[in-house]
């Protein structure tokens, strides 16, 4: 009887004692809360090893601490001086650029100079960095002219060094020098770089890391020595408003919405699915954000192999895609149906003129439309989609000119947990080519495999694909559809050879004037929209939500409003401009 | 002498299985589709830059050399960088598995306490309506789909009660606190295991209870149980002295093999709550093949598992003498 007694004390004070530190766990970090902002992040930066750093997370963090000469205006998109201090000077006679800079500061308080500036080209180039070392190979030479200009020796002209060459992060000399110096010297120099360890990164942005616990949180306060501080650029006056900035990792989106919803983050640094816009929408504290992204979803053949390789299948085949219906109903309305290989988002560059295959038919249309397009080519059926009365009805498979029936073939997708939405295009556009006889079949394939097959051995059909992530430059098109690009491991994965397409993208790349680089561009999207080599489906909306109670004065720009800008300009409500 | 020879023989087999393991294992992800420089998408990266990048990782080497520079390195203790962290990857199984195991293994202890303890009073009163509710509850717990469970534990005592916090180890805005001290800080992921460390034990618990339960009821029918009543021993003495020690076997190797496979956490359980834990390390580095880290992973969830069955084995003849190797 004692024991028990004794027992159910101990059972008491332990209970007692966890209740306590339960509420005083619960009450804990909510002083001094004032111009904190607290961000959730689905994943922790894989690296601050710029060098390295290849993943979504670490250049959203990289972002805030390195800076380009150049960066793009969240309005116009134009490339706006942030390092530099004024447009690029072009000399022609020997193909020079001449960029001045600002007056700026590292976070630790020593000045920027051109010898970063220089530091980081020659480093890019020295240790061929992958990710980097395309937009500097035709780079000759880069000198520093005194402290505070540098001066960019072309090989030959390159449009794109202005739009992405000059939006190259610098780095520091100092922090840098010893360890290009000791790795440049070992077996494998590019290895030795990349896996040098940083804790924190010395940059000049307008955060500087503090402290970061692995699979936790990222702790930044700003950077003292910030050059925008007050400065209006693009009619933006420069903060950072915020003082600390503190980035916890929430790894499950459900429960990254609902500590928004609580209050314990004020914004979710990542895309949110369509399917919980209703619960956002209803909810007081929430603002929601549909942005424009610049992504591009498409539909890709391959054209190294029959019967694939025929325009005539491919353009028939997108007058069956139904790219309404996969927007209202497979995205739920949070996309737009892409007309071009460049989005619409991207004005300038978007060849708005393009024939758009079937649009505005009904299913029944689109099915006569692609029957007649192939069987005034040559193509056969012993029982046609549309018969004799011009009604529809279940087709036998489909044969080739030559008279075989076409063998079954894939439609390659990510799987759907990957992302849904391709994968259930891939069911709905098998479907839609069995109404024509064309024995496809969706395929869900993990994306390291499915990019394996496509982009290294080319074994496939045709694919779903798609990047999130587009340059605003559209020198995109030059990698996916020049024919030196089909190779393995190279961006031309559909094996597109066409030589005015080639001879157009060269001109293109070297075009010093906007003007006749735009024409060019838009040549280019048309020789592509008529020969299909890809078909471009939809890109979709980013959708993302704050917090509305604490901060204000987020900042809406192609890609969301996850950007240098809105970090710079986000106020707390308590805060009087 | 035979159980020295036994110990001898088992430890051999356990060097030959690992070595088989460590070779299957490497040329599994040698000949799984795809490497890490596929799967960077990134437009303006040339085939040229890929095939520069897969040389400075090593991959271009044909198999037989990439072998044998692993079975050099793994004895020189070297595993390699991970491709995609740039850090050692016996640094970062380091970082991740003692958040690993604060949880998974602790609440392998506890579900397996909860399970045992159950497991003796339903099969003691097998019958009765202790016994139907324990049982219906265990079978239900051990069916819950773990992520409808977390979520749906998340929802209300995270965020409708608000008692607990909503995911992750740690409370950041507590832990950059300078002032924060060690107890603070302690008592901090304390909390915020909570509501994991409930979740993976109420599905765990059952599959021990159900074990207990139906090894106790093997056990009660026993003649020695019998001659301990007409003995005149207490329920209470017969339960605890002569049913559960000789009824616990199968739940020792139960959780044996349970504590060896906690070290490779749960992939679920550690997205779901935040936990940075191995399992969703594991995951990723699967899929983005990272083979320095995949491999170094597997091999060291392969020792513990083999090192494990070897304790159980010698666990064995100290709870039953009656076995003999």
């Amino acid at each position: 009887m004692a024991e028990k007694r004794a027992c159910l004390k101990v059972s008491a004070c332990v209970l007692l004692i966890f209740l306590s530190a339960v509420m005083l766990m619960s009450c804990t970090g909510r002083k001094n809360e004032k111009n904190f902002l607290k961000i959730a992040v689905s994943e922790e930066p894989e690296s601050f090893n710029i060098w390295l750093a290849s993943d979504a997370n670490s250049r959203k963090m990289l972002s805030l601490i390195y800076q380009p000469l150049y960066i793009r205006d969240p309005e116009e998109l134009d490339l706006i001086p942030w390092l530099a201090s004024s447009d690029p000077v072009y000399f022609p006679e020997d193909l020079s650029y001449t960029v001045s800079l600002r007056q700026v500061k590292w976070s630790n308080g020593s000045d920027l100079t051109s010898s970063d500036v220089v530091f980081t080209i020659n480093l890019i180039k020295a240790f061929q960095v992958p990710r980097f070392i395309s937009k500097w190979r035709f780079v000759k030479k880069v000198e520093a002219v005194d402290k505070h200009t540098v001066r960019f020796y072309l090989e030959e002209p390159k449009a794109v060094f202005l739009t992405r060459s000059l939006g190259v992060p610098i780095v520091s000399q100092k922090e840098w020098e010893a360890v290009a110096e000791k790795a440049i010297h070992s077996e494998k120099p590019y290895k030795t770089l990349i896996n040098h360890k940083i804790e924190i990164p010395l940059g000049c942005g307008p955060f500087v890391l503090k402290e970061k616990r692995q699979g936790a949180y990222l702790y930044f306060k700003k950077n003292p020595f910030f050059f925008g501080e007050n400065q209006t650029i693009k009619g933006h006056t420069l903060g950072p408003y915020i003082d600390r900035l503190l980035f916890k990792v929430y790894r499950s989106a459900d429960v990254a919405i609902l500590a928004l919803k609580k209050g314990s983050v004020d914004y979710y640094w990542s895309g949110i699915q369509p399917g919980h816009m209703k619960g956002l929408t209803r909810h007081k504290k929430i603002d929601v954000f549909v942005s424009k992204k610049s992504a591009f979803y498409y539909m890709g053949f391959n054209v190294r192999k029959p019967p694939f390789s025929d325009p005539h299948l491919r353009r028939a085949m997108a007058v069956l895609i139904d790219k309404q219906f996969i927007v209202s109903l497979i995205l739920q309305g949070f996309a737009t149906q892409m007309t071009s290989v460049v989005p619409k988002g991207n004005g300038f560059w978007h060849n708005p003129d393009l024939p758009d295959y079937g649009c505005g038919l009904s299913r029944a249309e689109r099915i006569k439309k692609a029957y007649h397009m192939l069987s005034s080519k040559g193509y056969t059926w012993e029982d046609p989609p549309v018969n004799q009365n011009n009604e529809i009805v279940s087709p036998s498979p489909i044969r080739l000119p030559h008279g075989r029936p076409m063998e079954a073939f894939t439609i390659l997708t990510p799987p759907a947990g990957y992302d849904p939405h391709r994968a259930a295009c891939g069911t709905m556009i098998q479907e839609w080519f069995k109404d024509l006889g064309l024995p496809a079949q969706s395929r869900p394939m993990s994306f390291g495999a499915l990019l394996n097959t496509v982009k290294a051995r080319h074994e496939f059909d045709t694919l779903i694909f798609g990047y999130g992530r587009l340059s605003l430059d559209p020198d995109y098109l030059r990698s996916f559809f020049h024919s030196n690009n089909d190779k393995s491991r190279g961006w031309n994965m559909s094996g597109y050879k066409n030589s005015e397409f080639d001879r157009l993208a060269n001109a293109s790349l070297a075009a010093m004037d906007k003007f006749e680089r735009q024409k060019l561009i838009w040549e280019m999207q048309e020789i592509i929209l008529r020969d299909l080599p890809y078909l471009p489906l939809y890109n979709p909306a980013l959708i993302e939500a704050v917090n509305n109670t604490a901060f204000s004065g987020w900042v809406e720009m192609v890609g969301g409003i996850g950007n240098i800008w809105s970090l710079c300009c986000v106020k707390h409500q308590g805060v009087v401009p | 002498m035979t159980m020295k020879y036994f110990f001898l023989k088992r430890i051999v087999e356990i060097i030959v299985i690992f070595f088989v393991i460590m070779t299957l294992f490497f040329l599994l992800f040698h000949f799984a589709p795809g490497d890490p420089v596929s799967r960077m998408v990134d437009p303006s990266m040339t085939h040229e830059d890929a095939a520069y990048m897969i040389s400075q990782l090593g991959l271009d080497q044909p198999l037989f050399t990439r072998y044998g520079i692993y079975i050099k390195n793994f004895f020189q203790g070297n595993f390699g960088n991970s491709f995609h962290y740039g850090e050692p990857v016996i640094q970062i199984i380091g970082d991740r598995l003692p958040n690993t195991i604060l949880l998974f293994t602790t609440s392998i202890v506890l579900s397996a306490f909860a399970g045992i303890f159950l497991g003796r009073i339903t099969a003691w009163h097998k019958g009765k309506l202790i016994d139907t509710l324990g049982t219906i509850l265990a079978l239900v717990c051990h069916t819950l789909f773990l992520p409808w469970a977390a979520l749906l534990i998340i929802w209300v005592f995270g965020y409708q009660i608000g008692w607990f916090p909503l995911g992750g180890i740690l409370s950041p805005e507590l832990w950059i606190q300078p002032e924060t001290g060690y107890v603070a800080k302690a008592l901090d992921v304390l909390y915020h295991m909570v509501l994991p460390l409930f979740t993976l034990c109420i599905i765990h618990f059952g599959s021990y209870m159900l074990i207990m339960r139906s090894s106790m009821l093997e056990v009660i029918g026993e003649d020695y149980i019998l001659t301990a009543r007409a003995k005149g021993l207490s329920n209470r003495q017969i339960c605890n002295r002569h049913v559960a020690p000789n009824a616990s076997l199968p739940v020792v190797t139960s959780v044996g093999l349970s504590l060896a496979f906690s070290v490779n956490g749960g992939a679920l359980t550690e997205i779901i709550f935040s936990w940075p834990g191995i399992g969703r390390e594991l995951i990723f580095a699967v899929t983005n093949n990272d083979y320095p880290l995949a491999l170094a992973s597997f091999l060291f969830i392969s020792i513990v598992v083999l090192v494990s069955n070897f304790i159980v084995d010698i666990v064995y003849t100290y709870l039953d003498p009656r076995i003999q190797y």
